[in-house]
């Protein structure tokens, strides 16, 4: 893990609040994995405070790395503005990451929206490693503007299924429509047959995504998605209601879990007896 | 002022305050540094005067549901629940390391009863490589209806009397900003024999989400921190500096640079601590002493020391 300062190259919209940032002078994240983060900070004063965590969305030779941001807040607004030459502060590679391709098994890799970064470059590092014919890509949104870098993942020659729920694209519906219907025609559930699901995305699609899992027996880690000051296991602020454990921490321990390890999926976590001090 | 005479030379940086000798004035404040290992690599330890743990409790606690933490205006609001690792973990797993870090090593602390402060200041200060203890007084006493400790001078005192008996090692008490007389909290500690003041801790705060209409963290209010609440901060310093209450201060809330720690010195604070910064910019602790030296050495002043309490009236 590193903390650098890394001019941004080129900030590319995708259209629908979505952009790509390019930032040069990434050395030190050559060799990060899919679902790993970065906590990102431009030079932007007292307001927004906090730095922002993103999934890396590439991170290749030649120090360049990539990051996919949708402007919801008052930071990613500034990212979005931001221009070639301005310098982010970066800190990362941060936290865990998803097992590696394998001929071994089926891998389904299930995105919506704005978490398709890991699973973006999950497919990518399957298709470097001529492992595409191992993944799969099912991915959800709104509607077609929420689906974006479609080109890039259809050169990685991995099989794409798209869902929205407006039905602009794709299957009229959830990404879990087109997830439930690869694991019957897979036969995930069978004895013997290695399907693995790796996803990201809000976290009402990761609870449904895990039940599913849990209701076919397959193998699930999700990149979960918590509010975080530090991004290195200081502040605390992004702990998870876990089974091993009262907590988990997002940064630390995650982002990426094991579904069957930290959620008590479809259930309201319970508070771990009492609180007594306000801070 | 010339920058001349002092030009290229070294500035004093080194302060003894509260019982402790320093290499220079600047801390980590607890809860914001962990136990410095997380920091490895992002800051050369050794560059900064102090560490100040975060809380440790007589047994391990898990904290409090979620969510824990939001952004506010130039500012965060934590309800974190004082998790931490207990005496016996902080021990065997965290102090170690602290021990080998260079840096002073201050263990901030608390209990939920009267018993359990004595208890746990008693069992840290016994700690090879603990230079001092900083008491948190920002707990609420079950026994007396969930009313912070801190906020009576009488029921402060008493704690601060009671540990003080237990701990032979430098004694430094974390005041509560959630007073409307931070002077009289002040006197209580010196009364009753601490060795120094942190001013403050978090000033209790509140953030809503319009679209759900519930509170932005679980436990409604939350501690605030951060720049937006510095002016607070520097205000409760130079207001207990200037009634003379005898005990050096080391000034929190919302230093982000050199410049922010100078103006707590001017107020009256001796040491400074980092806090939320360091969430911020993980290299800020070590940039801050840098910059403290550079300004000094800009304005021709040979010794930090020479800022504490200078404030001018205009």
């Amino acid at each position: 893990m590193r903390y650098f300062e890394a001019p941004i190259v080129e900030n590319r919209s995708l259209g629908g609040g979505y952009f790509v940032l390019r930032l040069s002078g990434c050395e030190s994240l050559a060799g990060s994995r899919p679902g790993q983060f970065v906590m990102v900070r431009g030079d932007w004063g007292r307001d927004p405070l906090l730095p922002r965590a993103f999934s890396l969305l590439s991170a290749g030779s030649g120090g360049q790395a990539e990051i996919l941001a949708k402007t919801v807040g008052p930071g990613t607004a500034l990212l979005e503005k931001s221009s070639p030459g301005a310098l982010l502060s970066v800190l990362g590679p941060l936290g865990t990451s998803f097992p590696a391709p394998s001929p071994e098994t089926t891998d389904l890799l299930v995105a919506g929206g704005v978490g398709l970064p890991p699973l973006f470059m999950q497919a990518e590092h399957a298709a470097r490693q001529k492992l595409a014919a191992h993944s799969e890509v099912l991915y959800g949104g709104r509607g077609a503007p929420d689906l974006v870098l479609l080109e890039q993942m259809k050169a990685f020659g991995v099989p794409l299924h798209l869902a929205t729920e407006d039905g602009s694209v794709g299957v009229h519906g959830r990404v879990t429509l087109p997830l439930e219907r690869r694991i019957e025609e897979l036969g995930a559930s069978q004895p013997g047959r290695k399907v693995r699901i790796m996803s990201c995305g809000p976290n009402a699609m990761l609870w449904a995504v895990g039940r599913i899992a849990r209701k076919h027996g397959i193998e699930c880690h999700l990149s979960l998605e918590e509010q975080m000051a530090c991004g290195i296991g200081v502040c605390l602020g992004c702990a998870i209601p876990a089974r091993s454990r009262p907590f988990r921490y997002v940064c630390k321990d995650g982002p990426v879990f094991l579904a069957s390890d930290v959620l008590d999926v479809g259930a309201e976590p319970e508070a771990p007896g009492p609180s007594l001090c306000p801070s | 002022m010339s920058a001349e005479p002092t030009a290229g030379k070294p500035v004093t940086l080194a302060i003894t305050s509260g019982g402790i000798e320093f290499r220079n004035p600047v801390l980590t404040a607890s809860g914001t540094f962990g136990y410095a290992r997380e920091f490895e690599g992002l800051n050369d330890l050794r560059a900064i005067g102090g560490l100040v743990t975060k809380g440790i409790s007589p047994r391990p606690r898990f904290g409090n549901k979620t969510p824990r933490i939001c952004e506010t205006a130039a500012g965060m609001l934590n309800s974190i629940g004082l998790e931490n690792v207990g005496v016996e973990g902080f021990e065997k797993e965290k102090l170690p390391y602290l021990r080998s870090c260079g840096a002073r090593v201050l263990v901030n602390f608390f209990g939920t009863t009267f018993d359990e402060y004595v208890d746990c200041g008693e069992r840290l200060a016994r700690l090879d490589g603990v230079d001092g203890l900083e008491m948190n007084v920002s707990c609420p006493n079950i026994k007396a209806g969930g009313i912070e400790f801190g906020t009576d001078p009488r029921v402060l005192g008493e704690l601060v009397r009671a540990c003080r008996a237990v701990v032979r090692k430098p004694l430094w008490i974390k005041l509560t900003p959630n007073t409307s007389d931070i002077v009289a909290l002040a006197r209580a500690c010196a009364e009753n024999g601490a060795d120094g003041l942190s001013i403050i801790n978090t000033i209790t705060g509140m953030a809503i989400d319009v679209r759900s209409r519930k509170p932005k963290i679980a436990t409604t209010y939350g501690g605030l921190s951060g720049p937006a609440i510095k002016p607070i901060a520097l205000r409760m310093v130079h207001q207990v500096h200037r009634a003379g209450v005898p005990l050096p201060i080391s000034g929190i809330g919302g230093i982000q640079s050199g410049q922010d720690a100078v103006e707590f010195f001017l107020a009256g604070a001796s040491t400074v601590q980092v806090g939320t910064q360091n969430f911020v910019d993980p290299a800020a602790s070590e940039r801050v002493v840098a910059e403290i030296e550079e300004l000094c050495r800009r304005d021709g002043i040979s010794d930090f020391r020479e800022l504490i309490g200078a404030l001018k009236s205009l």
